[in-house]
């Protein structure tokens, strides 16, 4: 054990370079799934987070609420499909708004006050009670969307009052604010006096008790024209981009988890050959070659754990950059990679501790002894 | 410098680990990179594509397209400001269309413009006629299709393509703006402008015309070069800082590894090269062969990577926006060749106190 911590110790410039190296990676690993999670939390964290059991989408929207507009005899025949039990507007569009006296981008959502599409992370305050009334996400509290705030769509539309909080109900990565229907309604009108009719985006629909979500999801697809039923979890996969967003940071983060491992059991290997002939003698003087292997097992434990100490301070502050993500730090994720690290890297270490097994205490007696 | 080599072709051994983790750190690097750009070409297309000195937005509309809205008021004014030489209204709706003998629907960028962007006619083409960006050809699109575009099914005839003009990742379909007009009052009627009535307009002309222009309108316009006006895009700036900060934090981990790996290296040679010393070999034609041992490496380990990249590429579903640029092959050549040179580096040190002496004394 002494000897394992003697050799860190004298040996700063390389185990210190290790120890940095894996440090950058689990970094890099903590801060792109961070990245991941938050990314799409703020893309999709109002579908997410509304109550409604089933989206109703127009079939050409390819699953894009930006892109969905319903029309009025379709929201009424979605209504008269079995297991619905209420079918009401949902409308969504991202506005210029001044809110704390600066303008800013910010998405509204249309509902129908107590009926399906609500936002169900609500913290503080209360629901939207009648026209001019919204809840606001969390993580904007500061920019001007606290409650009591006044958020004001422009140019010269209808002022809304923040009344309650929500927990991640971020639309497009913008402010987001849900209110009543009339209040979307206006705020379109506001934005484009030309417009000749305000039309819903997508239905919301809350499901009869006991019917199946997804079953009323397909039988609205097969009966209604034009329009695509999926349910809250569908939409949300199926958001643009939310897939192809996935499948790259999977990869991304598959190979950074490749090479963590592969660079401490080449590192371990490599110092395993050099101290070859001074363990063999160790050996020779009476050392079981179960210490050995503690001591490299110490060493692999220890260079982890100063990685993955360095990675969590990258992590927290890099963390601080990307904070209109409305990503936090979090311990148990860090925790979790940190350790799949640490098995991988134990793992990997196999090769150098069969080096250390195969010595022959023997061979020190004939001089060289080393065989490589 | 020939004994290095030597190494190399000798002992390839014991430089294949170090390989194989570089080669995976590069294929890391090109994948980060053409994600960045994928995302950065597919969404700015339509922008790089506008030969336009400013682009003029209203005021309330925060350089956002779909919220900007030029009268024909507006519009006169600012033909008339100072240094204004051509003025050429755009606008832009994003919809699905049924594209003929497919059953998913494609994404498209319907396309009014007035002023012709790179590589579109310069009359735009007649009305319910529109040329269409290439990326349409992928989800089954060829010239002659009429494709049926949004909930209202407005009829749009392609005649013909162009390279590299897509909007926010869809497809542009270039019409004239009339069409544009028609299509997005028939489909977003809560959007509908009237006759007169672009989202923004492309003007040509000299001097400082964004001040000009911003003056002669009192302040109801805001307007921007092209470039700010591709950085103004929703995500564009902050794709680019976030990717940019990954990127640089692998080549430092590359940095990192390659520094690991020859000063292991330079340690079990240390008495190799105290003997090099003492026969006359400098520090600085010892230290050579180090860096040219890495700089190998790097180069092995970039190709194993590039080809890793492009089957990785070739492999993804055609969602996933990758895009491998020559000039990212080149970027990630360069940064994985200078961190390669300065991890080398580190073992500079070691070889500097290499005592010639030694060579006399014991042998290791």
């Amino acid at each position: 054990m002494f000897l394992a911590l003697k050799e860190m110790q004298r040996a700063k410039l390389r185990f210190g370079l290790l120890a940095g190296a894996v440090g950058l990676l689990v970094f890099l690993i903590l801060f792109q799934q961070a990245l991941l999670t938050g990314l799409i939390n703020q893309f999709i964290g109002a579908l997410k987070n509304q109550s409604a059991d089933v989206l109703v989408y127009n079939d050409q929207a390819r699953k894009n609420l930006e892109g969905s507009i319903i029309l009025p005899d379709q929201l009424a025949a979605v209504a008269e499909v079995e297991g619905v039990a209420v079918a009401a507007p949902l409308g969504e569009s991202t506005f210029t708004v001044t809110a704390k006296g600066e303008e800013t981008d910010a998405v509204l959502f249309g509902y129908e006050l107590g009926g399906p599409g609500e936002p169900t992370t609500l913290i503080e305050g209360r629901l939207p009670e009648g026209p001019g009334e919204g809840v606001a996400s969390e993580k904007d509290r500061a920019d001007g969307f606290g409650i009591g705030d006044v958020v004001q769509v422009q140019p010269d539309g209808v002022s809304i009052t923040v009344v309650g909080l929500a927990r991640d109900i971020n639309y497009s990565v913008a402010p987001t604010l849900f209110v009543d229907f009339a209040t979307f309604e206006d705020a379109k009108r506001a934005r484009n006096p030309d417009a000749t009719e305000i039309l819903p985006s997508v239905v919301a629909v809350q499901v009869e008790p006991g019917a199946d979500a997804e079953v009323v999801a397909a039988r609205i697809t097969a009966e209604v024209d034009g329009v695509e039923g999926l349910t809250r979890q569908q939409a949300v996969d199926g958001s643009p981009g939310v897939s192809s967003v996935r499948s790259s940071f999977g990869i991304i983060l598959a190979l950074f988890y490749l090479v963590v491992p592969l660079v401490t059991g080449l590192f371990f290997l490599i110092v395993t050959f050099q101290k070859a002939s001074a363990l063999t003698l160790l050996r020779a003087i009476g050392a079981r070659s179960s210490k050995l292997v503690g001591a490299l097992l110490v060493q692999v434990v220890l260079v982890m754990l100063l990685g993955s100490v360095l990675a969590f301070g990258l992590y927290a502050g890099a963390v601080q950059g990307v904070k209109n993500l409305g990503v936090s730090v979090e311990v148990m994720p860090a925790v979790v990679t940190s350790l799949v690290v640490l098995v991988l890297a134990l793992l990997t270490s196999l090769v150098a501790i069969r080096r250390v097994l195969k010595l022959d205490p023997l061979s020190a007696t004939t001089g060289a002894g080393v065989h490589v | 410098m020939s004994l290095a080599l030597k190494e190399l072709r000798r002992r390839p051994s014991r430089f294949v680990v170090a390989t194989v983790v570089l080669s995976f750190l590069a294929t890391l690097l090109l994948f980060l990179g053409g994600l960045l750009d994928g995302l950065y070409l597919g969404s700015t297309g339509a922008i790089r594509a506008q030969q336009a000195d400013v682009i003029v937005f209203s005021e309330s509309a925060r350089d956002s397209f779909l919220r900007s809205r030029i009268t024909g008021e507006q519009r006169a004014t600012v033909e008339a400001a100072e240094g204004v030489d051509e003025v050429g209204g755009l606008g832009f709706v994003l919809l699905g269309a049924e594209v003929p003998g497919e059953s998913e629907p494609a994404d498209v960028a319907i396309a009014g413009y007035e002023v012709a962007p790179k590589g579109v006619p310069e009359e735009p083409p007649a009305p319910g006629e529109g040329i269409a960006d290439d990326r349409l050809r992928d989800q089954g699109v060829s010239e002659g299709d009429t494709i049926l575009v949004g909930p209202a099914k407005s009829p749009v005839t392609i005649v013909g393509f162009v390279n590299d003009t897509s909007y926010l990742q869809q497809g542009t379909v270039w019409v004239d703006l009339d069409t544009w007009r028609s299509v997005q009052n028939a489909n977003r009627p809560d959007a509908a402008v009237a006759d007169d009535v672009v989202q923004v307009l492309v003007v040509r002309g000299t001097g400082d015309l964004a001040t000009s222009i911003d003056t002669a309108t009192a302040g109801a316009t805001s307007t921007l070069t092209v470039d700010e006006t591709v950085l103004a895009l929703p995500g564009v700036k902050q794709q680019k800082a976030t990717f940019n900060q990954i990127i640089y934090s692998t080549l430092v981990v590359v940095l990192a590894v390659v520094g690991l790996f020859f000063s292991l290296l330079t340690l079990e040679r240390l008495g190799l090269y105290g003997v090099l010393k003492a026969i006359g070999a400098s520090t600085g034609r010892l230290f050579r062969g180090v860096v040219l041992q890495a700089v190998i490496v790097a180069i092995v380990s970039f190709a194993v990577g590039a080809l890793l990249a492009l089957a990785a590429a070739a492999a993804l579903p055609a969602g996933v926006p990758l895009q491998l640029t020559p000039a990212r092959f080149v970027s990630t050549f360069i940064g994985l060749l200078v961190a390669a040179v300065l991890g080398s580096a580190v073992s500079l040190r070691k070889v500097l106190k290499v005592d010639p002496a030694s060579a006399i004394g014991t042998a290791s």
